[in-house]
């Protein structure tokens, strides 16, 4: 095939770029290359770290409807250890710290939940393992800590539960005249419908309206 | 340049370039470049996430079908179709997108294996107890679905449930907190009360004919009386035909012949049987074991045969009938397993069988009765016979004249007079009705009533097109007697409105009244006059007879920092009633079992909070926006 001069031009042109460019091109497609294949294996990575832990999670889900607690605790604990970055792992841990809570066991409830606070990236979680810390907080009398726990920031979603418990703790101190403030600002922060203002009220009432 | 590239495919830089553009491809595949969307324009925007008409059309039409088999007749199609529930269905909507989206961001996912066997534990696909496939498929056929949508939504729902409930369920009340809740709630209260009625306040009022005349005069929407019409109406109803209708000897008698079976009645047996039962899963050796004892019974049996009750109550594994000596009373085909109906339809009675195996076991039968088939005669089933070829021919006859009729009150809309004519019908004439009642039931109806009061009837006095009042009933009116809208005249409420009057400001005095006692009581002063019930104890939960609802949420209310204490409400009669507060008896111990059902109780409640708050925090980090229009366009 024949070119006439306008194509030989052209043809000739792309030869001349490519002799300045070709190699940065190359460069460039390698190193594309390079971070797709770099995020494919990562992702295959977590696929398989997620597929692992969904395993576990649906293993610990088989052994709370058994009421095995010992096999919860144990499982949690595996997910903890190997799969601390999934979202499995500080629900599993939430259900151990339940699950010790109600065996009488505070203390592993406590690191358990304090694993949480730390390690998971939901705020929505953080903010659910922090106020069940200041329930356990306040079943040992440790009021100060309770409080501070309460009175740290969270989702406004929360503060009804947070304001709640906040009128727990003072009621336990002894504070009714705040504790009853607490109390009534949760109603306040509650959605109208929800069934658990009737027990907000219950405590109200209890402290004379 | 490009068309050298074109030119030269198969040049070295275009299959660089062309590999460029694939590569995308290869990795994330084509369908993020085509994303699938729901249909019709967008309701709402979650985040990235958009819901489409179609999708919040379909999930309010499923909404409203539940509502209308659970309401039946109460269902109201007008209010399933109002802003209120609309935006209730869209918010459902825009939470199952925040959940998903959460459970997504999370690396949350639902093996196929999880799924699987997910779907084979439900058991509406269940046949003998086990997950049928034909089932699944006819199932979802029937609910419109296919399984890919089905599976897809199982999928989600397990999704949004391990986002939202995974973290929820873990929620637990402090255990001080819930001793704290049930001591208050078992707590028992010793109460008195005082009521102050308006009775002997009625006497210290006196209302003018001016202060009458005035409330009439500012209150007018309370007297008011709606427009009101009389009317005269036909009727074309099948129940009126088949009353009309004559049927000959030879109908009746054919009818007879034709529907035989249906005037018997089919034969019944009575059986007793003793069960040695054996699951129809059980091992070889079982089975054996399981015939061989039953063979001992049936020895036994045989032995003794008017003992067959005696050892039905001693061996018979069916606890139902053994009690019953192993009676099962009467029974016709299709009631039993079919190898024991088929060994029970071959006795005669008083004979005892060899062992039948059913899937239930063994059983040896004793058959006790049989009750033959009856055939009633032409005679007796005359009357019936009668009534039914009647329904039929009225039936018949007005699905033929039910056309015409419509026809004949529309086209000769200003009488009624040549449909009765034409269709044998009387013209009848009703009492007055509104646009929301009548006496006459079969006039009481909305569609009928709603096309009554329009112009067309009213003012150019024609006839109503043909309303269908109710199945097979079709009832067409015009107006004779029209009375607008108009207001009481104050002579006719001037003396239940002075009594209204009277009792509304007699009750302000005995409330104030009320209140003065109240702040003696409080300051420690006994006011006379006040007429005390004994003190009671009383709880929380199950409040006695002759204390209000009020009365006792006051009495548990109340501030207990020094006994006895008062408090006050204004009862429902108008009057005020004084509650005092003596004693405070604190429960005692426990018992273990209601205080778990208790701390459950209070659980889920607690979860549900938990959930609620968990939705709400993701929510106020997504943008959602919802078009206005969708929740106030309605669908019809």
């Amino acid at each position: 095939m024949a070119y006439d001069l306008e194509e030989q031009e052209q043809i000739d042109a792309i030869k001349a770029w490519w002799k300045q460019n070709g190699n940065t091109v190359l460069l460039s497609v390698a190193v594309f290359v390079a971070i797709v294949s770099g995020m494919q294996g990562w992702r295959y990575y977590q696929h398989q770290q997620t597929t692992q832990a969904a395993g576990l999670y649906e293993n610990l889900q088989g052994a709370a409807e058994k009421h095995d607690a010992k096999g919860v605790r144990e499982i949690a604990g595996q997910l903890m250890d190997r799969f601390p970055r999934t979202a499995y792992s500080p629900r599993a841990a939430l259900q151990a710290a339940k699950s010790n809570y109600e065996a009488g066991d505070f203390k592993s409830a406590k690191a358990q939940l304090q694993w949480v606070m730390e390690q998971t990236k939901s705020e929505e979680i953080r903010d659910t393992a922090r106020l069940q810390m200041a329930g356990v907080l306040l079943d040992e009398k440790n009021f100060t800590e309770a409080l501070k726990l309460l009175e740290s920031k969270h989702g406004s979603g929360f503060d009804a539960l947070y304001n709640d418990l906040r009128g727990d703790v003072l009621l336990a101190s002894g504070k009714s005249a705040e504790a009853r403030a607490s109390y009534k600002l949760a109603l306040e922060k509650m959605d109208m419908a929800s069934g658990y203002r009737s027990l907000v009220q219950l405590k109200l009432d209890g402290l004379g309206g | 340049m490009l068309e050298v590239i074109r030119e030269h495919a198969q040049g070295k830089i275009a299959k660089i370039i062309l590999a460029l553009i694939t590569v995308p491809f290869a990795l994330w595949g084509v369908d993020s470049y085509f994303k699938q969307g729901g249909g019709g324009p967008v309701v709402a925007k979650v985040g990235e996430q958009e819901i489409h008409q179609n999708e919040f059309s379909r999930t309010l039409k499923e909404q409203q079908d539940r509502m209308r088999t659970s309401l039946g007749k109460s269902y109201d199609p007008a209010m399933m179709d109002s802003p209120e529930i609309r935006k209730s269905v869209l918010d459902g909507l825009v939470n199952q997108q925040i959940l998903l989206a959460e459970a997504k961001q999370a690396g949350l996912a639902v093996s196929d294996a999880q799924l699987a066997k997910l779907i084979a534990g439900i058991e509406a696909f269940h046949v003998n107890g086990k997950f049928s496939h034909e089932r699944y498929e006819a199932v979802l056929r029937q609910q419109n679905m296919t399984i890919g949508m089905f599976e897809h939504r199982v999928r989600q729902d397990v999704l949004m449930q391990m986002a939202q409930e995974g973290v929820s369920r873990n929620a637990f009340v402090p255990g001080s907190v819930a001793d704290g809740m049930i001591r208050t709630l078992e707590q028992q209260r010793e109460i008195g009360q005082a009521v102050i009625q308006i009775e002997q306040f009625m006497p210290q009022v006196k209302i003018e004919a001016s202060a009458i005349k005035d409330y009439y005069e500012k209150h007018q929407d309370e007297f008011k009386l709606p427009e009101q019409a009389r009317l005269e109406y036909i009727v074309l109803s099948a129940e009126n035909l088949a009353a009309q209708v004559t049927v000959s000897d030879e109908e009746i008698a054919a009818y007879y012949k034709e529907h035989a079976r249906q005037f018997g009645q089919a034969e019944e047996r009575q059986a007793s049987h003793i069960l040695i039962g054996v699951a129809e899963n059980a091992s070889a050796t079982e089975k054996a074991a399981a015939m061989d004892k039953a063979r001992k019974v049936l020895q036994e049996v045989k032995k003794t045969p008017d003992n067959f009750a005696q050892l039905a109550k001693q061996y018979s594994q069916d606890s139902g009938s053994a009690s019953q000596g192993g009676d099962l009373g009467y029974f016709g085909h299709g009631a039993m397993v079919k190898p024991f109906e088929d060994a029970v339809f071959k006795m005669n009675a008083g004979e005892i069988s060899d062992l039948v195996q059913s899937n239930f076991g063994y059983h040896i039968i004793k058959l006790t009765a049989i009750k033959p088939a009856k055939l009633r005669s032409l005679q007796e089933a005359h009357a019936e016979i009668v009534q039914e070829l009647k329904k039929e021919k009225g039936g018949k006859k007005f699905a033929e004249n039910a056309e015409n009729f419509g026809n004949l009150v529309y086209e000769q809309g200003d009488s009624l007079a040549p449909a009765a004519k034409q269709l044998g019908l009387k013209v009848e004439q009703s009492g007055w009705v509104s646009r929301m009642a009548s006496d006459t039931p079969l006039l009481s109806n909305p569609k009928l009533l709603q096309a009554v009061f329009t112009e067309e009837v009213l003012k150019n006095k024609r006839n109503t097109e043909a309303v269908e009042v109710r199945p097979n009933t079709l009832v067409a009116a015009r107006l004779l007697e029209y009375k607008p809208a108009s207001i009481k005249p104050l002579e006719e409420v001037s003396s239940a409105l002075s009594q209204r009057l009277q009792r509304q400001q007699a009750s302000v005095l005995a409330v104030k009244w009320g209140k003065d006692a109240l702040a003696q009581l409080q300051q420690g002063n006994t006011p006379a006059a006040l007429n005390w019930t004994p003190s009671q104890l009383v709880n929380r939960t199950k409040p006695p007879a002759g204390l209000t609802p009020e009365v006792l949420m006051a009495a548990f209310k109340a501030k207990v920092d020094k006994l006895p204490t008062y408090s006050g409400v204004e009862n429902n009669q108008g009057g005020y009633t004084l509650v005092r507060l003596s004693k405070l008896v604190d429960p005692g111990v426990q018992d273990e079992a209601r205080k778990k059902a208790y701390i459950q109780q209070f659980s889920s409640m607690l979860e549900r909070e938990y959930a609620a708050a968990y939705l709400a925090s993701l929510k106020q980090n997504t943008k959602i926006s919802i078009s206005k229009e969708a929740l106030e366009k309605s669908e019809r």
